[in-house]
């Protein structure tokens, strides 16, 4: 369990966000939503209404129009009753004009008080009717029908005003629901006499109600003064029902409070909920003045609403698909920015390790300059600007028993993968060098090494120099690199074979090659990173204009190596210009003045190869020691060195048995006293030794190799020359200061 | 260069004096040969008198010191000059021997 939390946990804080994200959205959507959806059924709500209430005034006036016209000329007819109450039979004709004037009046009486005129009898009613567009007449009072006790002659008789009669289907008659207009008729002394009716067809009312449906499924109602359904799309209920009866299985109260409004001839509206329990609102206004009916107009909440839901379901599944959407936006943006944190933080480590790598091989190279301000017969400067933060350029050098071993080179491609290679060259080219002297031996070691780890095919174009400082003698050996310039009285290319490239060929035998520097030259080397400079139309720099550069160099400026390369890069970089650098740079400049002090004192001795001669050597030596003026103690040092020295080469030059000579030269100038060793023996590097270690206990330390030891600590410095067949050992030691 | 060896109190004394250079090592040599490295006497290497060492004479030493090591016993430098003391400090030596005054 703890492990499942550990691994959830990191990956939850990251999703945190992301997370309130999306529920923020998700309110937000939501709160829009449902605001706007409440508006919007406001908005509907406000429609629906004015839509009934303009549906009910259209009904209204429409009723009107019909009844008003009745009215009307039921009361214009009723004025020549009131004229003609003296003629009897004239009543007749009246009833039938008005049936003919009038479309809609189906019937019309003129019903007398009992025994208004005695001649006539108790009912006295002149009635005409309408049958098969034929008007017919007849007395409407019979035996079996006293119309003195009917609803529309006793209403308007007891109260004196007009009356419409509640609707009734007309049996026997027109087959259709009527509703009958009564009048009363006074006399001339304002008694009422007779009531004046029409009788009017209301199959017109159900078509005009049924007509309009404000929305498909939405119905009108027309209900009379006594809740008798006038008119509905249920022809069934029509004149059947009463309202009270259809509504009765109703559960909302809300709807027997309606109906009573209506019966009562109020308006408004309210929401009720009907059989199934669904949601209806019901509007209603009266109908007209005198007739008491009353209108409903009932829109179902479904169907009303019914676009709006459809509006909001869509808004939901888009809401829900944005929703899924930004989901997956935020988990990929999400997981985008972890990769892109990873990989900026990989970044970031790689240009650390870039950063520590480019220190690391800074520290390879040479970087104090004047590397050897003691001495006066060499100056070196070096410079390195790589592309990147780390390169493939290299350039070292170390003096070695008066020697000065130097190199310079460029290894193929660039970046890490060369850089890598540069190091290993570097540290090759100081552990070969430390017991060999000769370039070519040296060259063919690092080559041998290199070719047999080379699994990438790098290499590394190379050029390495072993300047003898006493005598100007330059060995190199040039491995595929660009030829060093000689600045001095002239100014040329060094001579060089091209051998291939370090680390390509294993087994090749570098060959190499000597020559003579004079002092006040200069040694200058590069790598193509000065001569293949481009500026921003890539010309490059050039052999061209290096070597023009070198010739137009004033003597100020080739005095010091370090001009030298000053005024080179300058140059460069004015021709450049705003290019981007492309390949490592790398010069390196070694002037060299070979000191030449006046000799003030020489001393020759030859000795044969034995060692009991070294009583000889002594006494010479002390000899020597005296003129120079050394104390007891360095002369003491002197001997050791130089017995030492001479007994190595007694030892080791000739073979045994072999008689040989070996000349021993003391030379003394004001600085220093030089000792020279020459035999024509067989070649002997004493130099080429390994160091003893003189931290070895007694059981690990060897017998011999402490002879060339001694004469380094005791010597200032050691040097070993082969010339013409002959070894030549020099030994420095500075004259004490008086 | 003389180099004598006599036993004084349970001790082999061993008395350089002179020069001992390349030239003169390989009669010390010889003469070293007569101590005796079996009779559990420690060796005193008496320098008071040694002009001169080279590492010839050096590795005489070494020689002795290494002889003694194997039997067990100790060998002591004693009354060495400056200038000899020197050339074993150079060398190393000075950490292999035990130096008494």
């Amino acid at each position: 369990m703890k492990k499942i939390l550990k691994r959830l946990k990191p990956e939850s804080i990251r999703s945190k966000s992301g997370l309130a994200i999306i529920v923020t959205a998700a309110i937000l959507v939501e709160v829009t939503s449902a605001v706007q959806y409440l508006f919007a059924r406001q908005g509907i709500r406000q429609e629906v209404e004015h839509r009934a209430e303009s549906e009910l005034r259209a009904k209204r006036l429409e009723i009107r129009n019909v009844t008003n016209v009745v009215e009307v000329a039921v009361e214009n007819m009723a004025w020549a009753v009131q004229q003609r109450l003296q003629q009897p039979d004239s009543m007749l004709a009246i009833t039938r004009k008005l049936l003919s004037d009038n479309e809609y009046i189906v019937g019309s009486a003129v019903a007398f008080e009992p025994n208004y005129y005695k001649e006539k009898g108790r009912q006295f009613s002149p009635y005409s009717y309408k049958q098969n567009g034929n008007i017919l007449s007849k007395q409407l009072g019979t035996d079996s029908y006293d119309y003195h006790s009917m609803e529309w002659y006793t209403v308007p008789m007891k109260s004196g005003n007009a009356h419409w009669s509640d609707p009734y289907f007309d049996e026997g008659g027109g087959e259709m629901v009527m509703s009958t207009y009564s009048l009363p008729i006074r006399d001339p002394q304002g008694n009422i006499v007779a009531i004046f009716t029409a009788d009017v067809s209301l199959d017109w009312l159900s078509e005009l109600i049924n007509a309009r449906h404000i929305y498909p499924s939405s119905y009108n109602l027309l209900l009379s003064r006594t809740g008798q359904i006038m008119a509905c799309p249920v022809e069934s209920l029509v004149m059947r029902k009463n309202i009270e009866q259809v509504t009765a299985d109703i559960e909302d109260t809300t709807v027997d409070y309606i109906n009573r409004q209506m019966l009562s001839g109020g308006s408004g509206q309210a929401t009720i909920r009907d059989q199934k329990g669904e949601k209806n609102y019901v509007y209603y206004a009266p109908m007209g003045d005198g007739t008491g009916w009353s209108m409903a107009v009932i829109c179902s909440d479904y169907e009303v609403f019914y676009s709006l839901r459809q509006v909001g379901f869509n808004l939901f599944i888009l809401m829900l698909l944005g929703l899924g959407l930004l989901c997956f936006i935020i988990m990929r943006t999400a997981r985008n920015v972890r990769r892109l944190q990873a990989v900026n933080a990989e970044k970031e480590r790689m240009g650390n390790e870039l950063h520590i790598a480019s220190e690391i091989q800074k520290g390879m190279l040479p970087k104090t300059f004047p590397p050897y301000p003691e001495r006066d017969d060499v100056e070196i400067f070096g410079s390195l600007t790589p592309a990147k933060e780390v390169g493939g350029d290299l350039f070292d050098f170390f003096i070695r028993d008066e020697k000065l071993f130097f190199c310079i080179g460029d290894v193929s491609g660039k970046g890490v993968p060369a850089s890598l290679v540069m190091a290993v060259t570097r540290s090759l080219f100081r552990t070969v060098s430390a017991h060999e002297a000769s370039p070519e031996r040296l060259v063919t070691q690092m080559n041998d090494s290199m070719a047999q780890m080379n699994e990438t095919n790098m290499f590394v174009t190379l050029f390495l120099g072993v300047l003898d400082l006493p005598t100007g003698r330059l060995r190199y050996c040039n491995a595929g690199h660009c030829p060093p310039v000689l600045v001095g009285d002239g100014v040329g290319q060094i001579p060089v074979l091209s051998n291939v490239p370090v680390g390509l060929m294993a087994g090749w035998k570098y060959e190499g090659q000597e020559l003579l520097v004079r002092p006040q030259t200069t040694i200058f080397l590069y790598t193509d990173g000065l001569t293949e400079a481009e500026d921003y139309k890539h010309a490059q720099f050039g052999e061209g204009r290096m070597m023009k550069a070198l010739k137009e160099m004033t003597p100020t400026d080739s005095q010091t190596p370090q001009s030298i390369i000053e005024r080179i890069t300058d140059t460069v970089t004015d021709f450049v210009g705003d290019a981007e650098q492309s390949d490592d740079l790398t010069m390196l400049a070694i002037h060299y003045t070979k000191s030449q002090l006046d000799v003030k004192f020489t001393r020759n001795l030859v000795l044969q190869n034995d060692v009991q001669q070294v009583g000889r050597l002594n006494e010479w030596v002390d000899e020597v020691c005296e003129a120079v003026g050394f104390d007891a103690t360095t002369t003491m040092q002197m001997n050791l060195a130089l017995e030492e020295a001479v007994v190595n080469v007694m030892n080791y030059a000739y073979p045994h048995g072999i008689v040989g000579n070996i000349h021993i030269e003391a030379q003394a100038n004001d600085m220093r006293l030089k000792f020279t060793i020459v035999d024509s023996g067989s070649p002997f590097d004493p130099t080429a030794q390994e160091e003893a270690d003189t931290s070895l206990s007694v059981e690990d330390r060897p017998i011999g190799g402490l002879g060339i030891h001694l004469v380094r600590q005791l010597m200032d410095s050691i040097n070993y020359e082969r010339t013409e067949g002959k070894n030549i050992l020099t030994l420095r030691k500075k004259l004490t200061q008086k | 260069m003389k180099t004598t060896i006599e036993e004084n109190g349970g001790v082999q004394v061993v008395t350089f004096e002179g020069r001992l250079d390349t030239a003169a090592s390989a009669q010390t040599e010889k003469d070293l040969q007569s101590l005796d490295y079996e009779s559990g006497q420690d060796i005193i290497l008496d320098c008071s008198h040694l002009e001169y060492i080279s590492s010839s004479g050096l590795r005489l030493f070494l020689g002795v010191l290494k002889n003694a090591k194997e039997k067990g016993i100790h060998v002591y430098i004693k009354g060495i000059t400056d200038d000899v003391r020197s050339v074993f400090a150079m060398t190393g030596f000075i950490n292999l021997f035990e130096f008494k005054q």
